[in-house]
């Protein structure tokens, strides 16, 4: 784009030089001027409604709106005048005039929008001696409470809900006095629960169900998280009073998400307090899983592995990871498995081919991976085979904040329906199922596919080709060599494209990034590379076998089968993942070993279960989906259970005492992140920025290209999760699960989606 | 979308549905007509009606309800089968309006916005429902029934409870009358000859001259400069001159451009529109088309408030009639030029009236006005350019095209061309609708052509524009105190009234029709609602004087839409020239009639 020559106008004195089309009320914010506003919100669209931030503007007869005043070369603005002052005074006066004085008891007390600019710029008396208005309180679900005598009616949740969320769910009912926000059943919200509206509420008129009337926003400490739940790594910030979790929110919108949180990373943290947590160790013992001791379970554990290790060998154990522990337990558990145990049997549950892209893009990974804010700067994207809405709802948002904020123009090849397709310049609908063909079709030419399906390929072929810099988001449907046919694709487009694998969980990424995989090691190392192999094994004080082992989908079958005799899972119910419906002990198994929350079906069928930690109960790193790395810290004592960093560790040191591997030294996720940081490609970040706050964007990257990249069939395979679900954890997010909207599973295929209301 | 149909709808709605949805490129903007014509079949708008109109045109049901509650007349409950509407807004508060509704109250046994338990009757207290001339006036369904008194609506109700429909009137009244010396008809010139509102009698009566003139023998920028020479101004209320209005609109613009003619007419003591649209809607269909070949547009719409249903029902045959005889449609009068027509029903909103607000309502919307800049010419209906302009306004526009400019701009003042119709009503002898020269005193208006105060009393005071307007004292100018002739709605106003009442009423209504958007209007003039009922009653203090004139000048000049200062000025007025009247109500009383809690609508 062309230099633009910058406007030059004065504020309260000061020459300001701009872009031509700013707002006054931005420049003013530049200069460290406050002009008051409770409608205006950046990124929304323009309402002029609540009249706070009147200016004198000279040569104008009128005070003007700051917040629709575009400076123009020469306009002399005052923000300090006693025209401006009185202005706002009687602003505040009107509005308070029917605004109930319950700050004492209202949710919003201390943190009210309203309060502050009363304090700053209101009266010190209420001349107001007429009868209130008064409406009863509703609730418009278990989540969302509207008071409308606190209203004031600056429509941010109406904006927010239909502009940032295409729900629409919201809408101003009555007129005049009388007017009042709507939801869009009778007295009840049929939506996507995000709780947007209660977070960009200014005053307590929307408030959310899982924190009114607990405690009083100075009560808590605040802890900013990665939200524990998608692969989006959301921040969230938690509110903690006595070691309780009250409340997450976007309370400082400083994270990669910007303006957004969902309805999980907002409401979806009290499975940290479910009563069915698993508080202390348990040993299956005749037959039952029953409490135990740490060292008793310890003990156990070590002793057995050691057993079966020595009876048939290491390749008959194996290890399956979690999307959900942080980076450095990953870490810890990789070399725990190919050192300690000596078997290359690691794997999880994949939900992207990461590890596909990696060995694809080889060196150039790095500039080519797309994170969050690429997206929003995105002029094309181009989204194949996922239903982002309901799976990656911060990648939904970017692409509707690109589009509806820079017209950027997203293009979809997709067989399954998504809210995001009508945002779509263009949509070429596959049948289910058949995205990899189809991309196969773009990139070749070549495939069955019926006439119309191609007639929409042509298309979209035609109008990417057209493109210059895309932004290429796919989901767990392109792997292995459909992959291929994606870069072969990416490459006829004009520009640079930059790509994000849309995974599953909170660190989907991490998880593949740190190498729980059969044949990679952290950072995408090839196991074939001796060198590699041979510089993990001496920095990890053993060897690292050179057989590639089993995928945790083969690990199952073989342990069915009796090929595999101990299987040590941590964060992860892969029988419940792999579909495995025997009920009782898996059959061929000599020792099961799970670190979980709660008693999943693969706890359950468990010889021992340690009780660990959540995201929001530890200190460590986690990766999104787009690399982006953040410090997820402690925010309360789990009170029994412990990190999975600190069960690792625990128990190479009694391995370590049987003679199996040496024992971990690492006393600190932060110390196994210092080593992470040294020793995996991509991850050699900032740890001073992490600490601010920040995101650091990560590029786990392979030294070489690798054109054979392939997985075996069924090994990458997402769970569809929707803005209701979220793997085990989602099941025991009570306050989000008591929503109508949870109940109707899954309700992104639900007839109610179809229906008139949610157009 | 495919449309989605599940209920069983009576053959003529269905297609009134179809009709109404073919006039729009837009569907949503069919929404607040097919509420209405639904709600006239069924009484009222069910969940199950409301879905299927959603479903139709793709809406949902947040975007259903918001529109349905934004508008006075659409209503979820069942009315009774005769839905009684008093109007006791100022014009008809003057001249009993109150009282009307007090008798009405009585006879019936219910009361505001309740229902008769047979369900024969409802009754609701409303706004100006511009029959000001024929003050006091009500509506029953649909019909006007105006200058009542007490026995006259005792008949209407009698004939209505035997199951008849007594004979509305045929048009306003107070526009039939001999013509006064003074008079200077242009516009209203066919007032009067029968079936002046039909083809014929217009083709008889120069009508479709100008039309022909401005397609053979005009250029486009012919026709605006025409427009400019003859200084018509808006004659809406804000009076910006209408050519150079048309000249913003953008020439080489790759979209459809449209023209709206504002037939919301509700400005309190105003009631010019009617008799123009019931009268002579060929003159304002040809005005249209001429505005339309003036800035390339070939689309118009006439918006017309939900109230004047009878009159919305003459400008749509009339649009039949110029269809049919190629006066509207493609290829008008073998010129190349094509032009559709369509009227647009409102649904009861004052604010609906401010152009930009008018134009969402038109998309189906509630009527909150729009961001300005950018402006209606550049960015109005549908993101596209439109001229919006009052009945009035394209009424003239023939009459200037046939004559000329200058003729015309001669007829008036060297800022103001022409002649405009004054609605007078209130307190004088002969209200009515009178077409004069712009310029023409005020004082010459009440005393010579309204025939002068009623009864022989003393003028007190007088609107001179519509309720908005400073008011004027006895002994004020209008140009002096910085009024306005506004929309032309003069109200004049005797000794015997309270200047409080008339402060408190005209709040009332404010207050009612304030769209809610802006903080200002919407806490203040309910504030001030409040304030003047309690000191009316009797309940003032010494420091509510001072503090009605702040809390006016507080909205004042800082709202979103003038609705806030037409609020602000006749209060700001009011508690100022008569202050002396503020202060008697003091004692605890009022000078001139017993205080009432409520009398205004609710």
């Amino acid at each position: 784009m062309a230099e633009q020559k910058q406007v030059v106008f004065t504020i309260d004195g000061q020459q300001v030089a701009t872009s031509p089309g700013t707002l006054v009320i931005e420049a003013a914010k530049k200069q460290g001027i406050e002009v008051p506003s409770f409608c205006y919100h950046p990124g929304l669209s323009l309402q002029a409604a609540c009249r706070m931030c009147l200016v004198e503007v000279e040569k104008m007869p009128k005070l003007q709106t700051a917040c629709t005043l575009v400076a123009t070369d020469g306009m002399v603005v005052k923000t300090d005048t006693p025209t401006v002052h009185k202005a706002r005074k009687d602003m505040i006066e009107f509005l308070l005039s029917n605004h109930p004085l319950d700050c004492p008891v209202c949710d919003k007390g201390g943190e009210c929008e309203l309060q502050d600019m009363t304090f700053r710029y209101g009266l010190d008396k209420s001349r107001f001696a007429e009868e209130k208005l008064h409406h009863p309180e509703e609730k418009w679900s278990p989540l969302v409470y509207y008071d409308a005598p606190r209203c004031i009616l600056c429509f941010r949740c109406v904006r927010v809900c239909d502009e940032g969320m295409d729900v629409k769910a919201l809408g101003v009912g009555s007129r005049g006095i009388n007017s009042v926000i709507l939801p869009n059943r009778p007295g009840e919200l049929a939506c996507e629960e995000c709780g947007a509206c209660i977070d960009i509420c200014p005053v307590g008129a929307l408030t959310s169900g899982t924190y009114r009337y607990h405690t009083r926003p100075w009560e808590m400490t605040y802890v900013p998280s990665p939200c524990a739940h998608c692969s989006n790594g959301c921040k969230t910030t938690l509110g903690v009073r006595n070691n309780e979790i009250l409340r997450a929110n976007n309370r400082d919108r400083s994270g990669v998400n910007g303006e957004f949180l969902c309805g999980k990373g907002r409401f979806g943290f009290d499975f940290t307090a479910h009563a069915e947590r698993i508080r202390q160790p348990l040993i299956r013992r005749n037959g039952t899983l029953q409490p135990a001791t740490w060292e008793e379970a310890l003990e156990e554990i070590a002793r057995r592995l050691k057993q079966v290790r020595d009876a048939h060998g290491p390749a008959s154990l194996g290890v399956i990871g979690s999307n959900h522990t942080t980076n450095e337990e990953n870490y810890l558990l990789n070399r725990f498995a190919r050192v300690t145990l000596g078997t290359n049997n690691l794997d999880h549950h994949r939900t992207a081919d990461y590890a596909g892209l990696a060995a694809l893009l080889g060196p150039q990974a790095k500039g080519s991976l797309a994170t969050m804010a690429d997206v929003y700067n995105a002029d094309a994207v181009l989204l194949i085979a996922n239903d982002v809405t309901q799976q990656n709802p911060l990648v939904a948002w970017q692409i509707r904040t690109a589009v509806r904020h820079r017209n950027a123009r997203l293009y979809v090849l997709n067989g399954r329906p998504s809210k995001i397709h009508r945002k779509a310049k263009l949509l070429a609908e596959v049948p289910k199922g058949a995205e990899r063909d189809a991309l196969r079709w773009l990139a070749t030419e070549q495939g069955q596919l019926d006439a119309k399906t191609i007639e929409s390929l042509v298309h979209l072929k035609a109008a990417l080709e057209a493109e210059k810099d895309v932004v290429v988001l796919f989901g767990a449907e392109i792997n292995g060599a459909a992959l291929r046919d994606l870069l072969s694709l990416a490459a006829r487009f004009g520009g640079k494209t930059k790509f994000m694998a849309l995974g599953d969980y909170a660190n989907s990424r991490g998880a593949a990034d740190m190498g729980l995989l059969p044949d990679r090691l952290p950072g995408y190392a090839p196991l074939s590379d001796a060198v590699e192999r041979a510089r993990f094994g001496k920095l990890w004080g053993g060897e690292v076998p050179a057989a590639p082992g089993l995928t945790a989908r083969a690990m199952m079958e073989a342990a069915v089968a009796g090929k595999l005799k101990a299987l040590y899972v941590v964060g992860a119910n892969p029988v419940k993942t792999f579909g495995l419906t025997a009920p009782g002990r898996i059959a061929g198994l000599d020792l099961l070993v799970v670190h979980d929350l709660f008693l999943t079906e693969t706890a359950e069928r468990a010889d021992v279960v340690l009780p660990a930690a959540s995201s929001y109960e530890k200190d460590g790193t986690l990766t999104n989906t787009a690399g982006e790395v953040q410090l997820t810290h402690r925010s309360v004592d789990p009170q029994g259970p412990r990190s999975d960093f600190d069960l690792i560790r625990i128990l190479s040191h009694q391995l370590g005492i049987l003679g199996l591997g040496s024992a971990i030294r690492h006393r600190t996720p932060e110390a196994a992140f210092d080593e992470i940081r040294q020793h995996v490609a991509g991850y050699a970040l900032s740890h001073a920025q992490l600490l601010g706050g920040g995101a650091e964007v990560s590029a786990a990257a392979c030294k070489s290209v690798d054109p054979s990249h392939d997985v075996p069939p069924g090994a990458v395979f997402s769970s569809h999760d929707s803005l209701f679900t979220s793997g085990t954890m989602g099941r025991y997010c009570s306050r989000l699960n008591s929503t109508n909207e949870a109940k109707d599973t899954p309700w992104s295929s639900s007839p109610s989606t179809q229906s008139w209301w949610y157009r | 979308m495919s449309e989605n149909r599940t209920m069983q709808l009576p053959p003529l709605l269905e297609a009134k549905f179809t009709e109404i949805i073919a006039r729009y490129p837009v569907k949503r903007s069919a929404l607040i007509p097919m509420m209405l014509y639904a709600q006239d079949q069924f009484g009222f708008l069910s969940d199950e009606l409301l879905g299927e109109i959603a479903g139709r045109l793709d809406l949902n049901i947040t975007q259903v309800a918001e529109t349905l509650e934004y508008y006075s007349m659409l209503r979820r409950k069942p009315a009774g089968r005769y839905h009684v509407q008093v109007c006791t807004n100022i014009s008809c508060m003057l001249r009993g309006g109150k009282e009307i509704y007090d008798h009405v109250e009585k006879r019936l046994g219910i009361g505001h916005k309740q229902v008769s338990p047979n369900g024969t009757f409802s009754l609701e207290e409303v706004e100006c429902m511009g029959a000001c001339t024929g003050a006091p006036a009500m509506q029953v369904n649909y019909d006007f029934y105006e200058n009542l008194d007490p026995a006259k609506v005792d008949a209407i109700l009698e004939q209505l409870q035997q199951g008849s429909r007594p004979k509305p009137v045929p048009v306003i009244s107070g526009a039939l009358h001999e013509r006064h010396p003074a008079e200077v008809p242009v516009i209203s010139k066919r007032f009067g000859i029968p079936d002046s509102r039909t083809i014929g009698v217009y083709l008889q009566h120069e009508g479709y001259q100008a039309l022909e003139k401005a397609l053979k023998q005009m250029t486009p920028d012919q026709i605006i400069d025409e427009v400019k020479k003859s200084n018509l101004r808006g004659r809406g209320g804000a009076g910006f001159p209408a050519g150079m209005k048309w000249s913003f609109v953008p020439k080489d613009i790759n979209k459809p451009k449209y023209v709206l003619a504002n037939g919301d007419e509700s400005e309190p003591g105003t009631s010019k529109d009617r008799p123009l649209m019931e009268m002579d809607p060929h003159q304002l269909i040809e005005g249209m088309v001429i505005a339309g070949r003036a800035i390339g547009s070939h689309q118009g719409y006439v918006y017309i408030r939900g109230e004047y249903r009878y009159v919305i029902d003459l400008v749509e045959a009339a649009i039949a009639e110029a269809y049919a005889k190629g006066y509207l449609g493609k290829n008008i009068l073998g010129s190349g030029f094509d032009f559709d027509l369509a009227a647009h029903t409102g649904a009861g909103a004052y604010e609906c009236g401010e152009e930009s607000a008018l134009m969402e309502s038109l998309e189906g919307k509630r009527g909150y006005p729009r961001i300005k800049p950018p402006f209606p010419a550049v960015v109005g209906l549908y993101g596209c350019p439109t001229i919006i302009n009052n009945i009035e306004t394209l009424s003239t526009v023939p009459a200037i095209i046939r004559q000329g400019g200058e003729w015309y701009a001669g007829l008036g003042t060297p800022r103001n061309g022409g002649t405009r119709l004054y609605s007078i009503s209130g307190h004088v002898n002969r209200p009515g609708i009178y077409e004069l020269p712009l310029g023409f005193p005020l004082r010459r208006l009440i005393e010579d052509v309204a025939g002068g105060v009623r009864g022989g009393k003393k003028l007190k005071a007088v609107i001179p524009g519509g309720s908005s307007c400073p008011m004027l004292s006895a002994d004020d100018s209008v140009a002096k105190i910085g009024s306005m002739l506004g929309s032309g709605g003069t109200v004049v106003i005797d000794e015997d009234t309270c200047m409080v009442d008339v402060a408190r009423r005209i709040m009332h209504f404010y207050a009612h029709e304030s769209c809610g958007w802006c903080i200002p209007c919407r806490e203040g003039t309910t504030w001030l609602r409040k304030l003047l009922d309690r000191f009316h009653a009797g309940g003032g203090t010494p420091e509510d004087i001072p503090m009605i004139d702040e809390l006016a000048k507080n909205i004042l000049g800082r709202t979103f839409c003038p609705l806030g200062d037409a609020a602000a000025m006749p209060t700001i007025s009011i508690v100022n020239k008569w202050r002396h009247e503020f202060e008697e109500h003091l004692q605890g009383k009022c000078a001139y009639k017993p205080a009432e809690m409520i009398s205004g609508a609710r």
